[in-house]
């Protein structure tokens, strides 16, 4: 595994990368292998899904696509633009109470790992 | 949504994905079948290894979207993937990882290819134990336009989007299907061709308005040839591209017209009028109002009637008679084209005319031809009301109503009666691709006559006195059926305009054609639009177009 020492520049795409200290994003590293190995990732994958469909926040960022792409104009708009413009607002938007189901349940794991 | 099907478009695929295609073909995205790992909710991933995490093999980070060249495997995250094309000459397409979709490094964006959605979805369909057909029958269900619903496979509670959906997505001209030739009935291929691309035809029969699980007639066991015509539009419109063999529809009109029950070759344009006739039949009857067909609502007479003005004057006093009589088609001769027989050339010169140039016959010729002031010889002079007996008179022709749809046939088989011989015109005529009528309605024609004379023409052009749109005389072409060969022994080819770009229909093998060959062909029959017309159909109907080679694998090319 290369670690880059010129990191990419990632305003708008990861803000776990920004403002974290190099052991921290190591500690993250190793709770994401411990989720994958377990499977939990995809659980909580498929949670965050189910969820942000029911609350609607899916058919809200379609709208929002769809928006930019009337404005731009079908021809001129690349699926890389789309993900540059839409993430902060769909990052923005997520319902309080999903993060807060899945910090619980990360948090869980942790503990139930630790163990 | 209502009736009215709808048709998902795909974007053309770029030259990068065009050129990789020709050159590995699907060898590339079949390596990566075993790769794909599908999920419950329907997503497909791709999984290099059981419990590896993905990363990019330049910054090492996971969380952002990944792409696994098509090429050499690496994984490059969206930041990367330029550097990875330009560090490595050709590899232009990978594939998400996450999600299982096209990308083109060098385009910066999102492809689309149908044979890898199918080659993805087959893997999701035997992961769920389903059997997979090859080739284009990924759903094991073929279902006809009606029960298209019903085509999604169900899983459990969730659904699956059904594949023909996908192939739906496939950009190619809708309804284009090559027709069998079932003994010598190319001349019945050339007018369905041309039949089932005319818009208004279209829709009334694939909007379900003559069901053929509902027709009275049929369930009484009556034959009905808009039933056999349901069945040729579901079948054309179906997705399926093999050549399809209108035999149903042969038979029932065998049995109507028992005198032309034979393999010969018939007359592509005898067979046009007769059809529409046993549809206006099948379905006016129920829906006229009066028997008169100016104002019968069948599907026949909406798209393709028309009205003629019919001026006859008595040379001897000047008053005139005027008749409207309805048309279904215009029938041109192509004799004397170019509006001036010979004879007439030399009279003009003589009086001081503009000689005529008769070198090329062109359809406005022949519309003049039609149009001009005929003087009726001395066996038919007509009875005169204000001279009281019978004079001779000169009839003029003129278009008061213009049809939604102009057939314009010209006569290129002449039957002499005197000399019991038959023989076809080969000779070019030159027609355009949009043609302005209005010098041929009545109120041109009869204005030219008389100078400047106000006369009333309400209604003129116009299909339906009550709309509110403006008459329209701007027709734009979207078929025309060639015949080439001698007279027993020729073949009807028909050409269609699907939004701007021509089809070659010869029987089975459908081709896209340059316009220049269209513009040379030995036109038989001339099927015009109202633009408006041509307008809204391309609203409606949205599709590309991809090469042919690809739509068409056994085509004659």
């Amino acid at each position: 595994m290369k670690h880059s020492v010129n990191r990419p520049p990632t305003p708008d795409e990861d803000d776990a990368a920004e403002g974290f200290e190099k052991d921290e994003l190591t500690l993250r590293e190793i709770i994401n292998v411990k989720l994958v190995e377990s499977g939990e990732k995809e659980n909580l994958m498929e949670l965050v899904r189910d969820r942000l469909v029911e609350c609607g926040w899916k058919d809200e960022m379609r709208i929002a696509c769809r928006e930019h792409v009337k404005k731009k104009g079908r021809k001129d708009v690349t699926v890389d633009e789309l993900i540059r413009v839409i993430t902060p607002k769909g990052r923005a938007s997520v319902p309080d109470s999903v993060k807060a189901e899945l910090l619980n349940r990360i948090q869980n794991f942790i503990v139930s790992a630790a163990l | 949504m209502s009736a009215r099907i709808s048709f998902l478009k795909n974007p053309d695929p770029c030259n990068h994905l065009s050129g990789y295609k020709l050159r590995y073909g699907t060898d590339g995205y079949k390596s990566f079948q075993s790769l794909f790992s599908c999920f419950n909710d329907g997503r497909i991933k791709i999984k290099l290894r059981e419990i590896e995490i993905p990363r990019c093999s330049y910054c090492s980070v996971y969380q952002k979207r990944l792409y696994i060249c098509l090429f050499c495997r690496s994984i490059s995250c969206s930041s990367h993937i330029l550097l990875h094309t330009q560090l490595n000459k050709g590899h232009d397409i990978a594939i998400d990882v996450e999600r299982s979709e096209l990308y083109c490094c060098a385009c910066i964006d999102q492809v689309y290819d149908p044979e890898f959605d199918e080659i993805v979805v087959s893997k999701q369909l035997v992961g769920l134990g389903m059997s997979v057909k090859s080739g284009a029958d990924v759903v094991a269900v073929r279902s006809n336009k009606k029960r298209r619903l019903d085509s999604q496979l169900i899983i459990g509670s969730k659904f699956l989007v059904s594949p023909r959906d996908r192939r739906e997505k496939w950009s190619f001209p809708l309804g284009l299907r090559g027709l069998n030739n079932l003994g010598s009935t190319c001349f019945m291929n050339a007018v369905l061709q041309a039949l089932v691309h005319a818009p208004p035809l279209r829709n009334f029969w694939l909007s379900g308005q003559h069901n053929r699980d509902l027709c009275p007639r049929r369930t009484m066991g009556l034959l009905c040839l808009p039933c056999d015509l349901d069945v040729i539009f579901a079948a054309m419109f179906s997705g399926d591209r093999t050549p399809y063999s209108p035999a149903h529809l042969l038979h029932s009109w065998w049995q109507h017209s028992t005198n032309l029950a034979t393999y010969e070759q018939q007359d592509s344009h005898e067979f046009f009028i007769s059809l529409l006739d046993r549809i206006h039949e099948n379905e006016g009857k129920s829906k006229c109002l009066y028997q008169d067909h100016e104002e019968c609502q069948c599907i026949t007479h909406k798209a393709f009637s028309g009205l003629l003005r019919s001026d006859v004057t008595c040379t001897t006093c000047g008053s005139t008679s005027t008749t409207y009589d309805p048309f279904i088609d215009i029938s041109l001769t192509l004799d004397s084209a170019n509006g001036f027989s010979p004879a007439d050339c030399r009279k003009n010169r003589y009086n001081g005319g503009p000689s005529v140039n008769a070198t090329m016959p062109t359809l406005s010729g022949c519309l003049d031809f039609f149009t001009r002031s005929e003087k009726l010889g001395p066996d038919q002079k007509l009875n005169c009301q204000s001279c009281g007996e019978k004079r001779e008179s000169s009839k003029q022709m003129s278009i008061r109503r213009l049809p939604l749809l102009l057939c314009l046939h010209v006569k290129r088989f002449e039957h002499s009666l005197t000399r019991k011989t038959s023989r076809k015109i080969d000779s070019y005529l030159q027609y355009p691709f949009r043609l302005n009528m209005s010098p041929y309605l009545s109120s041109s024609i009869i204005g030219k006559r008389f100078g400047n004379r106000m006369f009333a023409f309400d209604g003129e052009g116009e299909y339906d006195s009550s709309s509110s749109s403006p008459p329209s005389a701007e027709f734009e072409i979207f078929a025309v059926v060639t015949h080439s060969g001698m007279l027993e022994s020729g073949h009807y080819v028909t050409y269609l305009r699907l939004k701007g770009l021509w089809y070659k229909c010869d029987d089975s093998w459908i081709n896209e054609v340059e316009e220049e060959v269209v513009r040379g062909c030995e036109c038989y029959m001339l099927f015009y639009a109202q633009e408006k017309v041509i307008q809204k159909a391309h609203k409606e109907l949205s599709y590309q177009v991809i090469s042919m080679a690809e739509a068409f694998p056994f085509a004659n090319c």
